[in-house]
This record gives C-alpha cells, sequence and structure tokens, in this order.
C-alpha cells in the first residue's frame, strides 16, 4: 500500500474495531438482563410452587 | 410493533446502515483525492463527523441534566449517563484517528501546543472525571449530581469548539466559516453524509441503551415486589 493508503485502512479499521466492541458491551448488558429475568422467574415458580402446597396442607387439615 | 421506542430503534437502524453504506462508498469510491494529502485526506470525513457527534453527545447531556434538574424524571438522568458514555468513547475514536492522520501527514502523533488537541483533551478529561462523581453518590443525589456536572463541563464544548478559530491553529484548519466550507462541493457533499451517518448512529445507541436502562428499572422494581411478597 502506498500514498498514506495503509493509514486511511487503519484510521477506518480503529473505527469499525472500536464500535464493534461498544455493541458487544451492549450485548453483554443485554445477556446479564436475560440473566435477571430468568432469576425472577424461577424465584416466581419456586413462590408459586410454595403456595399451592400451603394451600394442600389447609385443605387437608 | 406497538412500543415506540422498538419502532424508533428500527426506523434509526435501517437510516444508520443506509447512511453509513453510502458514505463509505462515496468517500471511498466518488471523492475526488485531495489535492494536498492524497489519499491520506479521506480520514477527514468520519475523524471530523465523529468529533462535531461527541461534542453533539455532550450537548444532549447538557439539555438532558437540565431537564432532569427541572423534572426529577429518573429518564433524564439515563439519557444524561448514556449521553457522557457515548460523547467519551467517539472522543477517544476522534483522538485515535486523528492521531492516525497526524502521523501520516506531519509525521507525528500527537503535537501539544496545538489549541485544538490541548482544549479537546481537556473536554475528555472533565467528562471523564463524570464516572468518578457519579459513582462517589448514591440515588437521587447520584443523578442530581451526575445533572449539575455534565451542564458544567459543557463550558469546555464550545471553548474546544472555538480554540480554532481564535488561536488560528495551522495543524487544524477552520474549514468551515461564515461565509462557507473550504472545500468543493464534490468534497462537502460526502461528509454532510458521514455526519447524518455517525449522527444517527449516535441517536441509535441512545436509543438502544435507554430501552436497557428501562428494562433494568422495570427488573429491579419486580425484585423489590418479590422481596416484600
Amino acid at each position: 500500500m502506498s500514498g498514506g493508503t495503509q493509514y486511511v485502512v487503519a484510521a477506518y479499521a480503529v473505527i469499525w474495531v472500536i464500535l464493534v466492541l461498544y455493541i458487544v458491551a451492549m450485548g453483554l448488558r443485554t445477556a446479564r438482563l436475560a440473566r435477571e429475568a430468568e432469576l425472577l422467574l424461577r424465584l416466581l415458580d419456586d413462590r408459586d410452587a410454595a403456595g399451592t402446597r400451603d394451600e394442600a396442607a389447609g385443605v387437608g387439615h | 410493533m406497538t412500543d415506540p421506542a422498538a419502532r424508533r430503534v428500527l426506523v434509526l437502524g435501517v437510516l444508520t446502515a443506509v447512511l453509513t453504506a453510502t458514505g463509505i462508498i462515496g468517500l471511498f469510491l466518488v471523492a475526488p483525492e485531495d489535492s494536498g494529502e492524497g489519499q491520506i485526506q479521506r480520514i477527514f470525513y468520519f475523524h471530523v463527523s465523529i468529533a462535531l457527534v461527541s461534542l453533539l453527545a455532550f450537548g444532549v447531556a447538557f439539555v438532558a441534566g437540565a431537564m432532569y434538574l427541572r423534572s426529577q424524571r429518573e429518564w433524564w438522568d439515563d439519557v444524561v449517563f448514556i449521553s457522557v458514555r457515548l460523547g467519551l468513547v467517539l472522543a477517544v475514536l476522534t483522538v485515535i484517528t486523528g492521531s492516525i492522520w497526524a502521523k501520516a501527514a506531519w509525521g507525528t502523533w500527537w503535537i501539544w501546543s496545538d489549541p485544538r488537541l490541548a482544549t479537546y483533551t481537556l473536554v475528555i478529561l472533565l467528562y471523564s472525571a463524570y464516572f468518578v462523581l457519579r459513582s462517589s453518590a448514591e440515588g437521587s443525589r447520584q443523578a442530581r449530581f451526575s445533572a449539575v456536572y455534565a451542564i458544567i463541563a459543557f463550558v469546555s464544548v464550545p471553548i474546544s469548539f472555538y480554540a480554532v478559530r481564535v488561536a488560528q491553529s495551522v495543524v487544524h484548519p477552520v474549514v468551515f466559516t461564515s461565509s462557507g466550507a473550504a472545500m468543493p462541493h464534490s468534497m462537502l457533499i460526502w461528509f454532510v453524509v458521514a455526519l447524518a451517518a455517525m449522527t444517527a448512529l449516535f441517536f441509535l445507541l441512545l436509543q438502544v441503551e435507554l430501552m436497557q436502562h428501562r428494562a433494568q428499572r422495570a427488573l429491579r422494581e419486580v425484585k423489590l415486589r418479590l422481596e416484600r411478597g
């Protein structure tokens, strides 16, 4: 590459890499949100299951 | 798609993709080669666009900071935080691409005596301190301090913008004056496209991150309610 083309390529490669890294960071944050949502869903399931057990025990008495 | 935020993301995404593709094709295949600098000058299109959009991001943070102080709405605090973070990423990108351009054109990565470089570094340092301040407080105090700081830090933006106009920098010549742009229309058009692409990208990323913050806040609320039973 001549006439400074390598510098132009380097500059645009840096822009591309940093923007992709930023999008990856956003993706990781989204993954964390999904994990939190799944955890909350499990908590809700546990609570519903405990509620059903309590009701069953109440009917039995 | 009923969520207006999701619709905005879709529209901005398409706009960003079309403008970026058009800009890259235009500046590499259509725009004429600069008679003075040759191929190296092609860095100009996105380097200057990113620099201007970084200042725009700090401007958005300034307005959002004022809006937060007026309304105390958490959403405005999110806008301040995300705009400052995006502004800083774009500012770092500006410095890196600028340094590559400087090395190619003048054989040096950095010139300390240049007023634009010195004042732009000051802008980066000031906005970096925003995160230190933000982590030192919590709750509504955190949002209030952050808003006030974003407003005060914005003073550095017009100083950086007008530095080259006042100091007559050699490294950063004044391209845009009140009498028009000091470049042919065949170059100017691709600069405008690149600037529009970067502006659309900024608002796209801002919108996506605002949606993330909204989801995070909703999850936090659900968690609290579950803990309370």
